[in-house]
């Protein structure tokens, strides 16, 4: 763990040091980590509550309102600060954002890079598909339409089921460069997919509360 | 004649920094004073409410607030209202306005809209910048002459970056030094102390005199969050005054002839006889509709009720309520989900509109504190914050809007997702398809759609300074950034090399920091002095008031007052003549014979009001009193 250059206390962030209150110079192209910035442990596991809190804790000593009379230089460190806790937050909290960010960093292969979904989802995926080809054109009421609602909790399963299935490799962390990180890039491939259906059934269920009236 | 000082401002503890609420029919200003906020009432503007009004007569004298609001009666043709809708707007934003629009407008090459009056453009963002400097000036003056260059600004939620920026833009051409812009729904959230519970959806009702806006945020631990914004750019208190309007010009075309009808006069008269009506039942179960226009022999009076108002209004606040559904079903919540509701803008006076409100959402809506000053008490509270104040409260805001690049073949591909908590940043690769290549160019977008076309173009940006390399070889980073008052800004560099690629942005409907800064050196001056002229004639006309008040007072009252008293006033009267016939007005001068004359009839004053108490009184046996 890093020491501040002002006043020698141990840092639990790499922006900002919470006993002199010091912001911290970074250097440019080097990007602390999101779990650094946050100052939380690397790891697939994170508490949103703890998240939470410390995204909060550090805002109070970085937030560029705190800091809207000093210099320019000051002014400019706290934005950057700011805006590099607020997108660490972002990507810890959203699990798919974080399994992402854990395969790339681990060395595993980006989305465009491996494009495959896991063999078995495939077939759901096209079972998905006829249920909202059939409910599209379907009244509501009729036993096509009812079908949707099923789908939709079923989506929901399917993408915790992914989850867990992502945990399994990611927790423990494997060492940088072991392991094969091509299954949890296809897990995640399969849940950007459910992700997609889900905002589908989303739009046929709006199209079908404000169609009457429009 | 002297004012008799009610409100005195303390002036041992001298605020530092002030919050105004730039407002499309109204701005205002308030403080921090003694451990809470206030807003700053200038004696000028009784509530301390300026209009945002401008007025630009044939010479070039410019005239700000309730100066310009008058002459709006008497020369319209030369008034500009609602300056707010022009900004960061191009012309073909504005048509709707433009039909109302006193002054020639067009557009420069970067799509910045140029009122012409009088052989003088003016930008948005000048205009705007006269009611800032105005607005300042009075909260300034009113405060004992206290130099406050600090303040924060409001904006509605849903402005985008060139509008936020134009709002920056004006505060600086103001010479008003903006120490964060926030949105309003947030501002008046803060002013109800909804920051302090722990968690919950804030609706924010705000009708004001021509728009009306809902804005759906969350609250969690501090951070306030736009779910989302509705509203109607073109609904507000005006149209329930043409409401009544209509009812009287209904009645009055019984009496009247086609031609005496068409009367602008007359039209402007029942509007006004219709707001003043509209104001009364606010308070009462009936009011008088009475529209007089004593050089055509007019009189008409109607007596309405509540009941019959409400209903004439019922298709208005309808309206009002269709944006709530909508703005409900945007961020997928029922009315029940809404733990408080908060009341902005003078029209939510109306007991209507909060039945309405209260109808609507299942509870009572927040009305403890004055609609018309919510949002500049809100501001104030950020102000005091950001000078350090308080670090008690932690506002943390989102960006309204997405980021995004135009990509090959039309599509926007996001870099900041709408409803990102700021200050935020994103950094994103570009590289070179050609080989080299030194320059890169791109569209950068506000908004939701999936196409370009249909998302607001912030302008071109124009990367150069690239090495000459092999294409595909050069390594671009471009960083965006939005601020803590949600406004872009991009740097970039080349990561293969190091070398800092520069950027030159050319904003669409917005100003370039060179030419704010060319304002600044010249047309600032310029804009200093029509103001100060402006203001010149203001106090000219104040004196002119204060003098024939005076002698029209002064023999009932003489016998009461001392010989020394008498010779201050006259001679108060005197330079005040002197000062006001002067070839050139010299504003220090009038403002010190002003004072003068006002600290000299403040006895007047106190005798007068002693004779109106006696009046009063006379008649009556103590029991009575």
């Amino acid at each position: 763990m890093q020491t501040c250059p002002e006043c020698q206390s141990s840092l639990s962030t790499p922006l900002v040091c919470l006993d002199c209150h010091a912001l911290l110079p970074q250097t440019p192209g080097q990007t602390p980590s999101p779990f650094d910035a946050l100052g939380v442990e690397l790891g697939w596991r994170v508490e949103g509550k703890a998240l939470k809190k410390q995204l909060l804790k550090l805002s109070r000593a970085v937030h560029p309102d705190f800091f809207a009379t000093a210099d320019e230089a000051t002014r400019n460190r706290a934005e950057d600060a700011s805006a590099l806790l607020n997108s660490a937050f972002e990507t810890l909290k959203d699990d798919f954002k974080r399994a992402d960010w854990l395969v790339k960093v681990l060395g595993g292969p980006s989305d465009s890079e491996e494009r495959q979904m896991p063999r078995a989802f495939l077939m759901q995926v096209m079972e998905w598909n006829e249920v909202l080809d059939d409910a599209r054109s379907a009244a509501q009421g009729s036993a096509e339409w009812n079908a949707v609602a099923e789908l939709e909790s079923e989506l929901a399963t399917e993408r915790e089921a992914r989850f867990s299935a992502i945990a399994k490799q990611l927790d423990p962390l494997p060492a940088k460069g072991a392991g094969d990180l091509a299954p949890v890039r296809q897990e995640l491939n399969a849940v950007r997919y459910i992700d997609r259906t889900q905002a589908e059934v989303k739009q046929l269920k709006l199209q079908a509360t404000l169609g009457p009236k429009s | 004649m002297g004012y008799i000082e009610l409100n005195v401002l303390n002036n041992e503890t001298s605020p530092q920094a002030m919050g105004i609420d730039l407002g499309t029919t109204n701005s205002l200003a308030a403080t921090w004073k003694d451990g809470r906020p206030v807003v700053i009432k200038p004696e000028q503007a009784g509530n301390g409410s300026i209009p945002s009004v401008i007025h630009v007569a044939e010479d070039g004298t410019v005239l700000v607030g309730r100066q310009a609001r008058d002459k709006a009666m008497v020369d319209p043709r030369h008034t500009i209202f609602s300056i707010k809708r022009f900004m960061g707007r191009g012309i073909a934003d504005v048509q709707e306005e433009l039909k109302s629009f006193p002054f020639p407008v067009t557009e420069d090459e970067n799509g910045v809209i140029q009122v012409q009056a009088h052989g003088k453009a003016y930008t948005p963002q000048e205009l705007s910048s006269l009611i800032l400097m105005r607005v300042h000036d009075l909260a300034c003056r009113s405060m004992g002459g206290a130099e406050i260059q600090r303040a924060v600004i409001t904006v509605p939620a849903y402005f985008d970056d060139t509008q936020r920026q134009a709002t920056r833009d004006a505060a600086r051409l103001a010479g008003i030094d903006v120490l964060r812009i926030i949105n309003e729904p947030t501002a008046a959230s803060l002013a109800y102390g909804l920051d302090q519970s722990a968690a919950g959806t804030i609706a924010v009702y705000d009708l004001g005199g021509g728009t009306f806006d809902i804005s759906l945020l969350s609250i969690e631990e501090g951070v306030f969050s736009v779910l989302s914004t509705n509203g109607d750019t073109h609904l507000g208190g005006d149209d329930f005054d043409r409401a009544l309007a209509g009812l009287a010009m209904e009645g009055l075309a019984e009496q009247l002839s086609p031609e005496e009808l068409n009367d602008p006069g007359l039209h402007q008269a029942a509007r006004l006889a219709g707001e003043k009506c509209k104001m009364e039942l606010s308070t009462r179960p009936e009011a008088d509709l009475h529209v007089v226009l004593p050089e055509s022999g007019v009189h008409f009076r109607r007596r309405v009720t509540i009941e019959e108002f409400d209903e004439l209004v019922a298709p208005l606040v309808e309206r009002t309520l269709d944006s709530c559904r909508q703005a409900l079903a945007d961020a997928e919540l029922e009315p029940s989900d809404i733990s408080e509701v908060v009341m902005v803008g003078g029209s939510t006076r109306m007991p209507c509109v909060q039945a309405a409100v209260e109808n609507f959402f299942g509870r009572l809506p927040h009305t403890e504190l004055n609609p018309d000053e919510v949002v500049a008490l809100g501001a104030a509270i950020q102000a005091h914050i950001l000078i350090g104040g308080s670090r008690d409260l932690l506002l943390m805001d989102v960006t309204p809007l997405s980021l995004g690049l135009e990509t090959v073949g039309g599509a926007v591909s996001k870099i900041i997702a709408r409803n990102s908590t700021i200050p935020c940043s994103a950094t994103e690769g570009f590289t070179t398809y050609a080989d080299n290549q030194t320059g890169i160019e791109f569209n950068i977008l506000q908004g939701e759609r999936e196409l370009a076309k249909d998302c607001r173009s912030l302008g071109q940006f124009k990367l150069t300074g690239i090495p000459p390399m092999p294409a595909g070889l050069a390594r671009v980073a471009v960083r965006f950034h939005v601020d803590a008052d949600g406004i872009l800004t991009v740097s970039s560099r080349e990561e293969s090399t190091g070398a800092k690629a520069s950027i030159s942005i050319t904003p669409k409907n917005g100003l370039t920091d060179e030419a704010v800064e060319k304002m600044l050196a010249d047309s600032l001056t310029n804009a200093r002095e029509d103001f100060e002229a402006g203001r010149n004639v203001g106090l000219v006309a104040e004196l002119g008031t204060m003098i024939r008040a005076t002698n029209k007072s002064l023999p009932d009252v003489e016998e009461h007052l001392d010989l020394e008293t008498l010779a201050d006033i006259r001679e108060a009267i005197e330079a005040s003549q002197a000062a006001s016939a002067a070839k050139v007005l010299d504003g220090k001068e009038l403002q010190r014979v002003r004072d003068l004359l006002e600290r000299a009839t403040m006895p007047l004053a106190a005798v007068l009001m002693d004779g109106v108490a006696k009046k009063a009184l006379a008649g009556k046996s103590l029991r009575d009193v």
